[in-house]
């Protein structure tokens, strides 16, 4: 796995993603979209937190995303932070046919900006668009294929419009905090591969990991799952230190 | 060891002769009873009552013969039978017996202990022996021994579903001695304990017969072979298996072949057989080999139920299921949404679960344990391992083995903060470092979190980790030892991994790694070895050798030690993370207010909901020593958890805890930030202001005001309970929820402190008022503003820190200040020109009702105002009472003297005084309801800043008076006010009288001014209908003192007192209860009697449940 170490012919380099966001918004599903381009129905949720990776590739670098995949259920927040340290990003997501799950990203949005590593980018997702048929100018039959990736258009369902949160308000909100701004569908792959790629280009390449994140070293001792004070120092310093460490 | 024992039983017939568990649990040694039910795995009901050392023996297993005995089976000398010795323990309703002198809980051990000596470390029932409910029991015959000793013959039910019939010959019913070895007397006792439990045994027999009708086993053991069975069935009725879980309709995973199963099932056949099965099952080495090779999946369920002890639960409780569920059928709640969320994703792959039938049970499960246990609710991984649990039993089943996980096994791990699991993590972790320092280090450096791999292991029983079919083999003896397991198999994974894991060098290649070992358990674990034998060892199988061979040494009192060593800084974090979130989500208004304020308010709301429930948790515990409640304690000491301890109850790290203040709470929270919220009149004084307040204006009071038992904890001053602050509690209350959010509290406070707009501060106070939000208050309202007024000064203005009255004093007493002293005393006046004002400008409803009385309100005659001052002199409700309604009083008032009242200077103070209860009396004419009249807004606005004090006080001296973080509330607990519980009034600050004692002096006087123009304002309005409001309110104090459980949580002693006695009275019947009973055993003093009657008794009994049977 620790293939970073090698040099391939584009210059490399990980990143670290977080997602974080309400109970079955579709965390799991968006990544295993982007990652093996499958979708499941029933996907299992997410015990503790899930970890893959998968490369993205950028017209002048490669970029390998170390993917954690929370879990959304509010007890497992107090989790969260020992996922979150060190991430150059995140991906806080929420169900566009529930108004609650976009309460909790913003919550997840103000926890981000104080507690995660300074200049994380973040990206507001809005998930589950094939339940919307907004502007459904893209014919009914694209809801049952698998979707290639990336199609430009939305989805309508047969059974109208389930949106609750319309694009203006998840927008507005994201140009506020200074936030990536997707609507997306795990379902049908609208905009997920985007997403990532948005992430990629947003991350400034002095952010990169060359290996894996330099400070933190040492910091492992005997920390539990909540080391909060603790991830925010390292944070702090590492951030200080960042620029000269790879 | 038999000579020592003795000593022991005869010690305790000293120390404890009616050994009654109520007297034990009381001496604060309640561990024992824990552990005693954790080492037999019996429900929270169940205490040891007798204990005595004994010798087990059973007879030649007969089937030894009969069926070809597996080569393996090569125990003891099977043909004389087999000889145990350990102890025997008598509980309620069970008589347990285990060999296991295993590794000894130290902290247990150093308490007094009386009936259960069990050296035990909570691991469940690893030695040999049986937990036998007493109605499993059918015979007891005392057998002739040569040497005069006890020796019991037992004769169980085993099997008597099958057996009714004729089938039932001698040789197959259960039966074994038992040979006590303690003295005469202890045995005795022990015998006579057994009897009152047999008879009371009886009653279940019913209960016993149902649940073990749901056991796989019975349907197994009915005929020998599948012909005899089919036999059976025609005979007894046993027509359909019971239900093992969904694998009987759906398969069980895995290749049936592979997993051997129509061997284990032989021999498990064999084994039951023998040792008699289910809740009457003798646990022999063989039972715990069979289990180590994994469950045969019919069985599988059982046996978890049986090892666990969810068997006894169900046993006791057998319709809890299908009760909970057809109570709340329909009911809706935060659980089941979220339940409904998981259903469809609870593993998904096993066909059941992509069926109606599966997700159907699934949904009942989770559902009902949602409700028994709201606390727990509903944790995401509880689908799975619930999931999981109901491929092998039925759903009841699977809901009372969820209930003893999470109750016992997995403490903490599901709970709304998790911090069980987040302990056991830091255990988990704090064990690598002791087994395994090297990689230890390796992982610290390359700052890998193991958590980050282990936290799912443990969350969901490595269910989701490993292959189901070998997730199984690690909960069939999880369920049998207990919680260490888990880490046992965890640091056994990292050890077979360990040379791979040194190479890694972050997290995601740490969790690869794992995860291509978890895909592979099924391949041998040395591929290459030459030796045959050593090719098939699977890495499965490796790993149980090492889990358990290598980390033996993992006990349940190591991981006891470890999680109370680390319990601190995992709570600490979970509510330091607590804090920091939710002061982040507290709304945009709080951003008014600084985060240090925030972090001030949430310590401070926190604080008070948590001493609030501690309080009230003593006084519970005070009332119900004896109930059947858990004994959390005992729990902390044996998981190392504080389970629900008492001592932390309501402590946020360790889930839900009260997040909504009542208005008590509030009232003490006021208490804390301000001085004025401080009473006057500590309850203890009979006739104190806020009692009287309380009693007039607020239905919460009246709530039992013993003094004895303070519901505001020692040290800490009484709250005032003024009509103004439920006003601001209603005001703050904005969605009428059962109390006030950390929330309503910062935003509340942020409106009045964040402002300094003297404007805002204004409407904000006017708003208070104006009931019904048309923008007028009334006559009424604003005679209430002049007492909030007054009562929210009667410490003085502006925010200085120490009480004015105390202020005022000393610079009367040493002349220096006298400023300071007659801005008060001007508030005074200030407040009185302000009722003045209101009237003189306020709006009549009908002007044409307008009576000329009105317009010259605010003047009286002297004469009226001595009056006056009389009543607010006299302490007596009747005279009040008598002025108050005493319309002829108020004719007396002359309508027409315009002299406005003088300006209170300090030396005028007593005809100020006058002037004030003039004003009031004025008012009281103004009450007139024929002339109904309101003052809006921009009258209120005017009349404040007509006045300069006044509109000091909206300006900065309200926001003022609320200190947060920058002011540190004034610890009030050094104030002697807080002696409330002291019966002599010895408080300076909480003058109560109208006339002013000469010795008191000026100083006095002021204080009396102040008390006095509140009282004033008080009795004003309370004479309007007093008489109706008595009625009313001695009705409602009646029906109060019933009312429910909510009410109760004021914590008022009284109450809390009420239920502690009938609590007790129970409490001495059911103790007294014990004392005949044993009293009448020690009668029996010739054996011949003794015998005579154990076989009687045991006959009777047996009569009984023969006909139970039919
Ligand atoms: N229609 C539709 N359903 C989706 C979409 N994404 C996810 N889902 C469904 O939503 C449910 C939850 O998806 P998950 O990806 O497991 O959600 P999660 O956010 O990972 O949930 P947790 O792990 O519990 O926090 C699953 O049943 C998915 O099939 C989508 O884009 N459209
Ligand atoms: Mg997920």
């Amino acid at each position: 796995m620790a293939d970073t170490a090698a040099a391939p012919p584009k210059p490399s380099s990980s990143v670290k993603l977080v997602l974080l966001g309400e109970a079955a918004v579709g965390k799991s599903s968006l990544v295993l979209r982007f990652v093996n381009n499958d979708f499941q129905e029933n996907k299992e949720p997410t015990i503790g937190a899930a970890f893959l990776t998968q490369k993205s590739h950028l017209p002048h670098r490669t970029i390998k995303f170390e993917i954690w995949d929370t879990a959304g259920q509010e007890r497992f927040a107090s989790l969260a932070p020992m996922y979150y340290r060190n991430a150059q990003s995140a991906l806080v997501v929420y169900d566009l046919t529930k108004p609650t799950s976009l309460v909790k990203a913003k919550h997840w949005v103000a926890e981000l900006q104080r507690q995660a590593s300074p200049g994380i980018v973040i990206a507001l997702v809005g998930n589950k668009l094939d339940l919307t048929n907004e502007d459904a100018t893209v014919s009914r039959e694209a809801n049952s294929g698998e979707g290639a990736d990336a199609v430009g258009g939305e989805v309508a369902e047969e059974g109208g419009d389930a949106r609750k949160i319309s694009t203006k308000e998840g927008r507005e909100y994201a140009e506020e905090e200074g936030l990536l701004f997707f609507e997306t569908s795990a379902k049908t792959g609208v905009s997920v591969q985007e997403v990532f790629t948005a992430i990629a280009n947003a991350i400034p390449e002095t952010q990169m990991k060359g290996a894996k994140g330099p400070g933190a070293t040492g910091a492992g001792t005997g920390q539990t799952a909540l080391g909060s004070e603790r991830v925010n120092l390292n944070q702090r310093a590492e951030g200080a230190k960042e620029g000269c460490a790879c | 060891m038999f000579t020592f024992s003795s000593l022991v039983q005869k010690a305790q017939s000293l120390i404890d002769p009616s050994a009654s568990p109520s007297t034990r649990n009381s001496d604060g040694s309640p561990s024992k009873a824990a552990l005693f039910r954790l080492q037999f795995r019996l429900p929270d009901s169940q205490t040891p009552q007798h204990e005595i050392t004994a010798e087990l023996s059973l007879s030649a297993p007969h089937s030894s013969r009969a069926s070809a005995q597996g080569p393996k089976e090569k125990q003891k000398p099977q043909e004389r039978g087999t000889t145990y010795v350990g102890k025997l323990h008598l509980s309620e309703s069970f008589l347990c017996f285990s060999t296991q002198p295993t590794s000894f809980h130290h902290s247990a051990s150093t308490q007094a202990s009386s009936a259960f000596t069990g050296q035990t470390q909570g691991a469940g029932p690893a030695g040999n022996g049986f937990t036998l409910p007493l109605c499993a029991i059918r015979r007891v015959e005392r057998l002739q021994t040569p040497n005069s000793l006890f020796a019991l013959a037992i004769t169980t039910w085993n099997g008597f579903t099958a057996l009714s019939g004729k089938q039932g010959n001698s040789s197959d019913a259960q039966r074994f001695t038992v040979q006590l070895a303690g003295s005469r007397q202890a045995s005795e006792r022990f015998c006579d304990g057994m009897k009152k439990g047999l008879r009371d045994g009886v009653k279940e027999v019913e209960n016993l017969k149902a649940v073990i009708g749901e056991c796989y086993s019975e349907y197994l053991l009915s005929g020998a072979n599948k012909a005899e069975r089919e036999n059976a069935l025609l005979v007894n009725g046993v027509k359909e298996p019971p239900d093992a879980g969904l694998g009987m309709v759906f398969r069980y995973p895995g290749d049936a072949k592979k997993l051997r199963e129509q061997s284990k099932m032989r021999l498990w056949r064999e084994y039951l057989r023998d040792n008699g099965r289910n809740a009457t099952l003798i646990r022999q080495p063989t039972f715990h080999k069979l289990i180590r090779v994994g469950l045969p999946n019919r069985l599988r369920g059982e046996t978890w139920e049986l090892t666990s002890g969810s068997l006894y639960i169900r046993l006791q409780k057998p319709r809890l299921f299908t009760d909970t569920l057809s109570r709340y059928s329909g009911r809706e709640s935060l659980a089941i949404d979220e339940i409904e969320k998981d259903l469809n994703r609870s593993l998904p792959e096993y066909p059941g679960f992509q069926s109606e039938e599966g997700i159907g049970r699934l949904r009942r499960v989770l559902t009902a344990y949602s409700w028994i246990n709201e606390e727990v609710g509903y944790c995401q991984a509880m689908n799975i391992v619930v999931a999981a649990l109901l491929i092998y039993m039925s759903e009841t089943q699977a809901f009372f083995l969820l209930s003893v996980l999470c109750d016992r096994l997995l403490p903490g791990y599901y709970s709304t903060t998790m911090y069980g699991t987040l302990l056991d993590q830091r255990v988990f972790e704090s064990l690598v470092e002791k087994t395994m320092p090297i990689l230890w280090e390796h992982l610290v450096k390359s700052d890998v979190q193991l958590s980050v791999v282990s936290l799912p292991w443990f969350l969901s029983l490595y269910i989701n980790s490993m292959p189901l079919i070998f997730a199984f083999r690690v909960l069939d003896v999880f369920f049998l030892e207990g919680p260490k397991v888990l880490f046992q198999v965890g640091l056994a994974i990292l050890r077979i991994n360990g040379e791979d894991l040194l190479d890694i060098t972050d997290d995601g290649a740490f969790i690869s790694i794992l995860k291509t070992y978890f895909s592979r358990l099924e391949e041998s674990a040395h591929p290459k070895s030459e030796n045959e034998k050593f090719r098939a060892v699977t890495k499965f199988q490796e790993l149980m050798v090492v889990a358990f061979k290598e980390f033996a040494g993992i006990t349940q009192s190591t991981i006891s030690e470890q999680r109370a060593k680390h319990k601190d800084v995992v709570l600490d974090n979970i509510e330091s993370f607590a804090r920091r979130t939710s002061i982040r989500n507290l709304g945009p208004e709080s951003k008014r207010l600084s985060m240090d304020d925030l972090g001030f308010l949430y310590d401070r709301f926190y604080g008070i909901l948590y001493e609030r429930e501690q309080r009230i948790q003593v006084m519970r515990e005070d009332i119900d020593r004896r109930a059947k409640a858990r004994n959390d304690n005992a729990t902390e000491l044996v998981t190392g958890i504080p389970g629900n301890s008492s001592i932390e109850i309501g402590r946020v790290g360790l889930g839900p805890s009260p997040t909504l203040m009542n208005y008590d709470s509030f009232r003490e929270f006021l208490a804390g930030i301000t001085r004025w919220a401080i009473t006057d009149a500590p309850t203890s004084h009979k006739d104190s202001m806020s009692e009287r307040a309380s009693s007039v204006y607020s239905g919460h009071s009246g709530r039992g005001r013993s003094p004895s038992l303070s519901p505001w904890g020692a040290g800490n001053s009484e709250p005032a309970d003024h009509d103004f602050m439920q006003r601001l509690y209603g005001k703050w209350n904005k969605d009428d929820n059962d109390g006030l959010s950390l929330q309503d509290v910062v935003t509340g406070l942020a409106r009045v402190k964040g402002t300094t707009d003297i404007m805002t501060s204004i409407s904000y106070f006017f708003d208070l008022y104006d009931d019904d939000h048309d923008g007028k208050v009334d006559r009424e309202g604003i005679l209430r503003i002049s007492e909030a007024l007054l009562f929210l000064t009667r410490r003085g203005l502006g925010g200085s820190s120490v009480p004015s009255s105390i202020s005022i004093a000393s610079t009367l007493d040493d002349g220096v200040d006298p400023k300071s002293s007659s801005a008060d005393e001007r508030f005074l006046g200030s407040i009185s020109a302000f009722i003045r004002r209101c009237f003189e400008y306020a709006d009549p409803d009908h002007p044409q009702n307008q009576s000329n009385n009105l317009t010259s309100s605010p003047n009286t005659e002297l004469n009226i105002s001595m009056d006056h001052f009389t009543i607010g002199d006299s302490d007596s409700e009747g005279d009040l009472l008598d002025l108050g309604i005493k319309p002829t009083l108020l004719q007396q008032f002359s309508p027409s003297n315009p002299s406005p009242p003088a300006l209170p200077r300090r030396t005028s103070s007593l005809s100020h005084t006058q002037s004030k209860s003039i004003s009031k009396r004025s008012a009281n004419i103004a009450l007139d309801p024929s002339n109904p009249l309101h003052i809006t807004l921009p009258t209120f606005r005017m009349v404040i800043l007509a006045d300069e004090l006044l509109q000091q006080f909206f300006e900065s001296a309200f926001p003022a008076s609320f200190h947060l973080s920058d002011h540190p509330a004034h610890s009030h607990s050094q104030t002697p006010l807080t002696t409330f519980s002291s019966p002599t009034p010895t408080v300076p600050a909480a003058p109560r009288g109208g006339i002013v004692p000469p010795v008191k002096g000026l100083r006095g006087v002021l204080d009396n001014i102040v008390s006095d123009g509140m009282r004033v304002a008080g009795e004003v309005r309370k004479r309007v209908d007093e008489a109706q409001r008595e009625m009313e309110r001695s009705a409602l104090q009646r029906s109060e003192t019933d009312l429910d459980d909510e009410e109760e949580k004021g914590a008022y002693g009284v109450e809390a007192d009420r239920r502690s006695v009938r609590e007790g009275d129970r409490e001495l019947l059911e103790g007294e209860e014990a004392v005949v009973g044993v009293g009448r055993g020690g009668s029996l003093q010739v054996e011949e009697d003794l015998l005579g009657g154990m076989d009687a008794e045991a006959d009777s009994a047996e009569k009984g449940r023969i006909e139970f049977e039919r």
